[in-house]
């Protein structure tokens, strides 16, 4: 029962086990993200250290100076920024507009009109992308209709192309980050600037705008940063317009003969660079003192009376619902369902038997979702428990210990899918000691699992963190105070209160990784390959339909997975007490007594 | 079940900051004790470190003569037997009321039928008993705070811990409440440590007060030793909105005298010692007016009977048995 002294205090078992348990974060850590990021950086520096011939430490710049040299990479590094830059301002001002619409327009369809991003978000990219393939290829369904202009179709698979189904795809981010800045702003700081006989138009320039600035450079950023490790729309559309992109040129050096891992390496570290850099200006935004400006105790706007001009506003807003979502998602699934591309919506053309192949448990392609599913379950357990635990284990110890683990898994979340996927080659296929072991193993599902963990990880760990730092401490001191013992608080208080933010971490994470694309590419398994290859092999073989139809179907069990576990988690939640949403109510009512 | 709290010598930095600095306070068993203070001057660090939720770097703590924190031994706070009122009462939400009494008495491992008993004794206490089923957010805020001291009662500790438990509620239900909770207290004969910023919350609950500055005691009497002797400038100014007026300003040499605003009289009643101001500011309270006086560089109030007008010129008396003088 009794502790001895303050010295031996620091000795004590319970100490030792927290030692050990920070030591084990760190080491998963570094074992899943740190140590593949590590090999990719040193196979830069050392070019033959994982020649499997002649291995040695023999540092070259060499590698590093073929950025300058060979036209493909360094062509491939300014098509990076300068897509990822447009594509940023682009989907930022698209956000922007759909993020001011929904806070503060008094339109017809308003909620309709607010849920539109979250669908976009949702739908998976590449699925996106092939809608895109279908509907301005020369054959495809706009040119069916006559809807096509002439050259549109060569502009499209170029530059301009790339330019707008990114920024059709990565929109709904914009709109959520100002949107949350808007709510945020209120409209005390413009209704003192109105009364003092300011007209609405310099009250946006001089007030609004400035203040929202924060919040439009992140937005800029976010979206930058996902432009460039995208690698969907790369191995599609940008390499049928010969559009070399670096996520692309990092998969071609590692897939063609002769392997290149040098030059692999090095574009990964140029595209880990233009992240970190990123990274480093979103951390500095978020930490600058005016971002305060605009949270916290603003009251809640009021909307803008549109007139007339609400029609045109709420039109705006289902153009762009129209093209970034009806239209793909609508190509998508006419394609499952007919035969052929070129004979378009002819009636004799409609059919059901990609569909019926995609769902039959005997096909191939069945195979490959059903192995989708089977990983995405384990991976999105592993990470979801390992995330936990973790989170669980920084309870403990210090502030610092907690915000460090959680700028690393911010951090880690920016990290192209690509450049680990080359890290796990070089730690799994060519590192002594690793690459001889059993489990995970290069070329095994196991390896692909542990892959997806390695992405999942930080996904999950930022959910389940921020939801326990959302937890009064005086819930757990209590306890203790009333003699509840370390294991019980957390398997009856901290559990049962975190554990929708789980729930959530997990379908996140489920849903990305059954759709995940360049960590599947990159560690492909000899045998039991997941959808989304098993989708792009269908597309390179022209079987298009059948890809459809199995991303369709794929979509829909996954989707159907998520809402059945969400709603059954609410519908237990409700019944032990919790409001709507899944989430108990622990502050205080200011109310007075009610009943 | 009530116990003897005995703090020695208590020292606690935090970032580097002296926060509590040799601090000695006693408290009689069945005493309920406030800890007055501004915000930072330690009262909620010497809470905590009572309960055991952190340790002090120096001292000790003990309870009914058991030692509970110092060089020897160390008890952790689920070991203490100390219950605690928290600000926001951390009241478990996905538990009913009475699952949050019965909770701490399942951890304990005590047979079912004292659990039963225990539960339903300290509902029926809180007037409780119809709510039993219901989770946290299905309650008002007041209701609250009657489960949270219920479970306090229900875990019969041997000192129970109020950290500010009435600053989330508004002024016309914090009294009702104060009065409540301190009869189910004396109800039940528990030793309390009162934390509060609210001075007239401190009068009204405790037996005796700690005015806490700095980490340190600047006095610590009951609620009519500090109202009638202040001990020093700093305490007349933390109770009952008295004035400390430096005497130099009346050219009577060092030190202040306290002015209670009930005790201003007209000049003439005690002309042996008159005091003159500019009035800079007035408010009436119903019975009298309460001034604002300027009297060199200091600003005193007192109540008056009369209206007087801002700008006007006043002068004032004390009777001779008001007149405290005390140190900075």
């Amino acid at each position: 029962m009794l502790h001895r002294g303050l010295s031996s205090r620091l000795f004590n078992a319970g100490n030792i086990f927290r030692a050990a348990s920070t030591a084990c974060v760190f080491l998963t850590f570094f074992f899943l993200i740190g140590l593949p990021l590590l090999l990719v950086v040193m196979q830069v520096i050392f070019p033959d250290v994982f020649n499997p011939t002649n291995p040695n430490f023999l540092m070259s710049f060499g590698p590093l100076g073929r950025i300058f040299i060979v036209p493909r990479v360094y062509f491939a590094i300014l098509h990076s920024v300068e897509l990822a830059s447009l594509v940023g301002i682009l989907a930022t001002l698209l956000g922007g507009s759909f993020a001011l619409i929904v806070q503060r327009c008094d339109i017809p369809f308003r909620k309709t009109v607010g849920i539109i991003p979250w669908i976009v978000f949702l739908t998976p990219a590449y699925l996106k992308t092939v809608a895109w393939v279908l509907l301005m290829s020369p054959g495809g369904y706009l040119a069916e209709f006559g809807l096509l202009p002439p050259l549109t179709g060569p502009l499209f698979f170029a530059f301009p192309g790339l330019t707008l189904v990114h920024a059709l795809g990565l929109f709904p981010f914009a709109t959520f980050i100002i949107g949350t800045a808007l709510r945020g702003l209120g409209s005390e700081m413009e209704d003192a600037a109105r009364l003092g006989g300011v007209p609405l138009w310099r009250v946006w320039f001089k007030i609004n705008l400035p203040l929202l600035a924060p919040a439009l450079a992140l937005s800029f950023i976010a979206i930058f940063a996902q432009v460039l490790s995208d690698f969907g729309l790369a191995s599609t559309i940008a390499r049928m317009s010969n559009f070399g992109v670096l996520t692309y040129e990092i998969y071609a050096a590692t897939s063609s003969y002769p392997i290149d891992f040098p030059l692999a390496g090095t574009q990964s570290l140029v595209l880990l660079f233009l992240v970190t850099i990123a990274v480093l200006v979103d951390r500095l935004l978020r930490r600058k003192d005016d971002l305060k400006l605009i949270s916290g105790r603003s009251r809640p706007s009021r909307d803008y009376k549109m007139g007339y001009w609400r029609w045109i506003v709420t039109s705006f807003a289902f153009f762009i619902a129209f093209i970034s979502l009806i239209l793909p998602v609508g190509a998508v699934i006419i394609r499952a369902i007919t035969r052929t591309l070129s004979d378009g919506m002819a009636l004799n053309n409609f059919t059901l038997t990609n569909l019926l192949e995609a769902g039959n448990i005997n096909s191939l392609a069945f195979a490959a979702l059903s192995n989708s599913l089977r990983y995405a379950a384990i991976a999105s357990v592993i990470s979801c428990l390992s995330a936990v635990s973790l989170a669980l284990q920084l309870e403990g110890p210090g502030k610092f210990m907690r915000s460090s683990i959680m700028s690393l898994a911010l951090a880690s979340v920016a990290i192209p899918g690509i450049v680990f996927g080359f890290g796990y080659i070089l730690m799994w296929n060519r590192l002594p000691l690793f690459k001889d072991i059993a489990f995970p193993h290069y070329g095994d599902a196991s390896l692909l699992i542990t892959g997806y963990v390695g992405v999942a990880i930080p996904y999950a760990l930022i959910v389940v963190m921020s939801s326990i730092g959302q937890l009064a401490p005086s819930l757990n001191d209590s306890a203790r105070l009333f003699g509840v013992g370390a294991f019980r608080r957390v398997m009856r208080i901290t559990l049962p209160l975190i554990a929708f933010s789980v729930l959530t971490g997990f379908i996140l994470n489920f849903i990305h990784i059954m759709f995940e694309l360049p960590v599947s590419q990159m560690l492909i398994p000899r045998t039991e390959s997941p959808a989304p290859i098993y989708i792009l092999r269908l597309l390179n073989y022209d079987k298009d339909g059948l890809a459809c139809a199995l991303s369709l179907i794929s979509m829909m069990i996954a989707g159907f997975a998520a809402l059945v576990l969400w709603l059954g988690f609410r519908w237990l939640a409700a019944r032990n007490g919790a409001s709507n949403d899944g989430k108990w109510i622990s502050a205080p009512s200011l109310a007075g007594d009610v009943r | 079940m009530t116990a003897e709290l005995y703090c020695h010598g208590l020292s606690k930095k935090l970032g580097g900051r002296p926060v509590l600095q040799s601090l000695t306070l006693d408290v009689k068993a069945g005493e309920v004790v406030s800890l007055l203070g501004a915000s930072g001057s330690g009262k909620t660090t010497l809470l905590r470190c009572i309960a055991g939720l952190m340790d002090p770097d120096a001292g000790t703590i003990s309870l009914d003569g058991k030692t509970v924190f110092g060089e020897a031994q160390i008890i952790p706070a689920e070991k203490r037997r100390i219950g605690m009122v928290f600000q926001d009462y951390a009241l478990w939400p996905h538990m009913t009321v009475a699952s949050n009494l019965a909770f701490a008495l399942k951890s304990q491992r005590l047979a079912n039928a004292e659990i039963q008993s225990r539960v339903e004794h300290a509902l029926e206490l809180a007037r409780l008993v119809p709510l039993r089923n219901r989770h946290p957010s299905e309650l008002s805020g007041g209701q609250q705070q009657r489960v949270a001291i219920a479970r306090c009662i229900a875990a019969r500790p041997s000192l129970i811990l109020f950290d500010e438990p009435l600053s989330n509620l508004d002024a016309a239900l914090r009294e009702d409440l104060r009065t409540e909770m301190m009869d189910l207290v004396r109800h039940e004969g528990l030793t309390v440590v009162y934390v509060t910023h609210d001075q007239s919350e401190a009068m009204a609950v405790s037996h005796r007060i700690a005015v806490m500055r700095e980490g340190m005691l600047a006095q610590f009497a009951s609620p009519q030793e500090l109202y009638d002797r202040p001990a020093n400038a700093f305490v007349a100014g933390f109770i009952g909105g008295f004035s400390a007026l430096p005497r130099s300003e009346l050219g009577q040499g060092h030190g202040f005298l306290v002015i209670r605003p009930e005790d201003a009289c007209p000049a003439d009643h005690h002309s042996d010692m008159t005091i003159t101001g500019s009035v800079t500011a007035r408010a009436f309270l119903g019975r009298c007016w309460r001034l604002t006086l300027e009297i060199g560089n200091t600003r005193v109030k007192i109540d008056w009977p009369a209206e007087v007008n801002v700008g006007q010129t006043l002068s004032f008396s004390l009777p001779l048995d008001r007149r405290l003088v005390v140190n900075q």
